[in-house]
């Protein structure tokens, strides 16, 4: 048990008024501090290469996406949200996805589908706005889910410098 | 300029004063947003219209076409009236408030004022007291508890300040010697030191605390008192209905603030500038309301609510002796000559 | 029966098979490679070394495969230096390995990989480039091989020597050159090459049908029974977001099939599709043909079924015709409903396809004829079919594919007839009057007789289009609305006409 002692008030904090006039002093003064609103859609939120937005898929300098359509990240999806189908290519890498979609409605932006590409094709962008008029258009394909590697380099970089962390010193790869 | 008929300039004349009056209320919703904003560190809003002013336009359209429910069991009748109740008087009151002094208007020469009674300031108290009505019987029809404790509150706090608001204002009409509160404004014109704020500082005092309680504002909002009562009384209500409310309270401060320029700053007067012309003197009424209407908001933003027996305690036990010694007090300086 | 003592139990071990079959039945799960039960060992892959004692020698450690069992020999499979061999096999199997995983079919039933989660060190030493060769070599219409995923256990080539006796393939080369070959390079040929891609331990023999379609952990699999023919192997149906039927893979019936199954079996893939070729569309629900109208109208199944009790209790001269796909669940109710109908009910039996060899495959299409035969179901050529109807007022035809069957001589009817068909798919025929949707053999549960009296059973490895009812409901509520009908109530639907 904690007795709490009550400071005995002064006179002019008796009185309040003097108070109120210190409450006031207080507030005026608040409406000349520096503002701290951020204007949302023309003023964007600060991202950086720990932020996890939604996941897409990177094309490599040749054009093509590196994803090869094991479905990997399928299966590490914990929502559900990535469906794929496979197909067949001419390249040295002979599969590719046919199909690759990702309904961004279902996608939690968890990063496990990245944690799980064995093929360094998909990575959590910065891009976090969604909004559409119909749950279709939100279902990503290939197409809408492609991005060039440079507009996903830091996050590259720095799942690279994580993963690195795993690696032992000794690993020759 | 033609010349129009009196009645007629009469009508333009109310016209263009409810219609300013309005405004001023429309302003004020905007005003309470921005004021409290800035005092948080925030903006406000400013999407609608340049800094915002079209927001109180874009409320009101939205308000129109909201919902509007009736809830089960409310009396429906009075349901509907009260907030146009609640809205009406302090409309009615800003009839006689004297705005600036005679002007020439379409070959009339008129006073810049809806009407001038000989009795304003009492009109003025009688049919502000009204405005009660609207928030009871709103309250109670709702078949809310929430609402009929907020409106039970409402007139207890409305009986407690009025007796004070009523002293304090003796005092200000003993020192003009008249209940016409042009005639008030006229006695303080000749310089600041004759303002009844210099001359009757205590009854200032005692008034807008009064002012406070008599419009249901912070810190004395026990009629809606959201952390216990939900909304208090409009808690049931929606839509325009729920804005007209909100557009009688913003009236009424609008009044008040009138009352307050009129009674101790002495009208729309300019000191050293005594045969101002009326725009200058209209000018410098809209600037004196203003400042009260901004003592609205910056108390409300930052005093927290008291506690009802705190309310009644200070109204009762500290207020009305106030009151009754000022006036006294007022009356004995009078008597031996001071004031 | 020979006494071991495994892994430090006594346990009784057939001394006709090798020391691996043991482990195996004795729930010891030693790896293994070029090893099948169904195959001679030849012990090339070493992968499923134990340690053995056996007398006062000191433990050895040896290939299970290729050991035979002795009285009294101990075995320890789980010893370390048995983990040790069995690591270090791993490894040097590893070593030319592509590890192409992400793109390997065999990927999640891949040998390799879980024998590497099992055994394997986790983390390769070598530093020598891989070894190059051919990823995408054909090997006829039905399987791709891939050279440098194969680990050489020769198990394809086993196979092809002892399974159906025709030896096609070899190893060929020599070293870490040596690559599995036809002669000549000629494309393989039989009817039994899809199994190579079952028998192959890693992703080196794939199905070229199956490329790429699915992976393999996205596959809901359900135990079934082939319906190409009356031999009835045991399969599973593995089926994609549980519409596509991906793949038929034998299951193991010592009986029936052992673990093989034929190409034409293996790949009856098509005829789930949601178009195939040929066919008319699913039904789902029921279609009716009113008087004089030209086109179908989708109907709700038990109006469809309502609409057949009218016609059949309203007229006389009913013929029933049975598909040979029917389950003897479906059979038996049909056989009840030919009797109150006062006839008796005949299945269409297609001509032999030719296919028939001495393996598996039995040439006759009719999986459950030996069943419909004991429920006295008489088998009915498709001209003698054509016969009955081109005699019938009023004819009940019902079962997967029966429509198919008869496709001509129900066309060839004029529209005074009425037929009410009970199947998967619409046909478009002018006698045809009301098609009830029923599942097909992969979408309902049953049992079928297969020629030797073996009994298969059927499951529900996806769900049939929505509102079809199962056959047999379909057929209760028939078999009521006749006996309802024949004791003179009309039914709630029961507008005579």
């Amino acid at each position: 048990m904690v007795i709490v002692k009550r400071r005995e008030l002064t006179l002019a904090e008796r009185l309040y008024l003097p108070e109120i006039g210190r409450a006031l002093a207080l507030s005026l003064r608040a409406m000349f501090r520096k503002r701290v609103t951020r204007q949302y859609p023309e003023e964007p939120l600060p991202t950086n290469e720990v932020t996890r937005g939604q996941p897409r898929l990177v094309v490599k300098d040749d054009g093509n996406i590196a994803c090869v359509s094991c479905g990997m990240c399928e299966v590490a999806c914990p929502a559900y949200a990535i469906t794929i189908d496979g197909g067949e290519t001419d390249r040295a890498i002979e599969r590719e996805p046919k199909r690759f979609d990702i309904d961004m409605l279902r996608c939690i932006l968890c990063g496990f589908c990245e944690e799980a590409c064995p093929k360094d094709a998909i990575y959590m962008s910065d891009e976090l706005e969604l909004a559409d008029f119909s749950r279709q258009a939100l279902v990503y394909d290939i197409e809408k889910l492609k991005r060039p590697r440079s507009a996903l380099q830091k996050r590259i970089d720095y799942v690279n410098k994580l993963n690195d962390r795993w690696r032992k010193p000794s690993s020759t790869r | 300029m033609p010349e129009l008929p009196l009645w007629l300039v009469w009508v333009i004349k109310a016209a263009v004063i409810y219609g300013a009056l309005l405004s001023v209320a429309g302003l004020m919703s905007l005003a309470e947003r921005k004021v409290s904003a800035w005092m948080q560190y925030r903006i406000g809003p400013n999407r609608v219209g340049p800094f915002g002013l079209l927001q109180p336009l874009a409320d009101g359209v939205k308000f129109m076409f909201k919902e509007e429910l009736v809830p089960a069991g409310a009396n429906p009748f009075l349901f509907r009236i009260a907030p146009a109740l609640a809205a009406l008087p302090a409309m009615l009151a800003v009839a006689v408030i004297p705005f600036a002094g005679e002007i020439e208007l379409f070959g009339q020469r008129t006073t810049l004022s809806v009407t001038d009674l000989p009795i304003s300031s009492l009109y003025v108290l009688a049919v502000g007291g009204l405005g009660i009505y609207g928030i009871i019987l709103g309250g109670w029809s709702s078949n809310s508890k929430y609402s009929l404790l907020g409106s039970l509150r409402a007139s207890a706090q409305m009986v407690s300040y009025e007796l004070s608001l009523i002293l304090s204002i003796l005092a200000v009409v003993a020192l003009s010697g008249s209940l016409d509160l042009r005639v008030i404004a006229d006695a303080q014109q000749a310089d600041a030191a004759l303002w009844n704020i210099a001359r009757a500082p205590l009854a200032f005092l005692l008034f807008v605390v009064c002012m406070f309680a008599e419009t249901n504002r912070h810190p004395f909002d026990f009629a809606e008192s959201e952390p216990e009562l939900v909304g208090g009384f409009h808690t049931e209500y929606s839509a325009m209905r729920f804005a007209l409310f909100f557009l009688g309270e913003y009236c009424a401060m609008t009044v008040m603030s009138c009352l307050a320029t009129v009674l101790f700053l002495a009208g729309g007067a300019i000191p050293f500038w005594p045969d101002a012309p009326w725009w200058a003197e209209l000018a410098s009424f809209l600037v004196k309301m203003s400042a009260f209407l901004f003592l609205y908001l910056w108390v409300r933003w930052t005093l927290p609510r008291f506690r009802f027996d705190q309310l009644m305690r200070l109204g009762w036990k500290v207020l009305l002796p106030l009151a009754l010694f000022n006036l006294f007090a007022t009356a004995a300086l009078m008597a031996a000559g001071v004031l | 029966m020979t006494k071991i003592q495994l892994n430090g139990r006594e346990v009784e071990a057939d001394p006709k098979k090798p020391l691996i079959a043991a482990c195996h039945e004795h729930g010891a799960n030693v790896p293994h490679y070029c090893y099948h039960p169904g195959l001679k060992a030849v012990g090339s892959c070493r992968i499923c070394q134990v340690e053995v004692k056996q007398g006062e020698m000191p433990p050895r450690i040896v290939a299970a495969c290729r050991t035979p069992v002795a009285e009294g020999m101990q075995v320890n499979t789980e010893a370390a230096k048995a983990h040790d061999a069995r690591r270090e096999c791993l490894e040097f199997l590893l070593k030319n390995h592509p590890l192409d995983c992400p793109i390997c079919d065999k990927a999640g039933e891949c040998d390799l990989q879980d024998y590497s989660y099992q055994e394997g060190q986790g983390e390769g030493r070598s530093v020598e480039p891989r070894r190059k060769l051919d990823k995408r070599k054909s090997l006829g219409d039905v399987i791709l091989l891939d050279e440098e995923r194969c680990i050489l256990c020769s198990r394809c080539v086993r196979f092809m020597e002892e399974v159906p006796k025709t030896p096609q393939l070899t190893v060929a080369g020599l070293g870490s050159r040596s690559t599995i070959a036809t002669f000549m390079d000629r494309p393989l040929s039989g009817n039994y090459q899809g199994n190579l891609a079952d028998v192959c331990p890693v992703g080196a023999l794939t199905l070229k049908k199956f490329r790429f379609q699915a992976r393999v952990w996205n596959l809901r699999k359900s135990l079934s029974t082939c319906g190409e023919c009356s031999r009835g192997c045991s399969i599973t149906a593995e089926v994609l977001r549980g519409k596509e039927v991906k793949r038929f893979r034998p299951r193991y019936n010592d009986k029936v099939n052992k673990w093989w199954m034929c190409d034409s079996g293996r790949f009856a893939l098509e005829r789930h599709a949601e178009q195939a070729p040929g066919l008319g569309p699913r039904i789902a629900g029921a279609l009716s043909r009113g008087q004089g109208a030209q086109v179908h109208e989708p109907i709700a199944a038990p109006s469809g079924v309502a609409l057949a009790a009218d016609m059949l209790a309203a007229h006389e001269r009913r013929v029933v015709l049975a598909s040979p796909w029917l389950s003897q669940e479906e059979g038996a109710a049909l056989a009840r409903i030919a009797q109150a109908l006062g006839t008796t009910a005949g299945f269409v039996s297609p001509a032999p396809d030719g296919l028939a060899d001495r393996l598996l495959h039995t040439g006759d299409p009719c999986p459950n004829r030996r069943g419909l035969t004991d429920l006295g179901f008489v088998a009915l050529s498709v001209e003698e079919c054509a016969a009955r109807l081109a005699g019938c007022e009023v004819a009940l035809v019902v079962g997967e594919r029966a429509g198919e069957l008869l496709r001509e001589p129900l066309a060839a009817l004029d529209a005074s007839r009425r037929v009410a068909l009970f199947e998967a798919r619409a046909l478009d025929a002018p006698a045809v009057k009301v098609q009830i949707g029923v599942p097909t053999h992969v979408e309902k549960s049953g049992t079928w007789i297969n020629v030797d009296g073996h009994v298969g059973r059927l499951t529900i490895a996806r769900a049939a289009p929505a509102g079809t009812p199962a056959l047999t409901s379909s057929l209760r509520q028939l078999e009521e609305m006749l006996a309802a009908a024949a004791a003179g109530v009309v039914g709630d639907t029961g507008a005579r006409r």
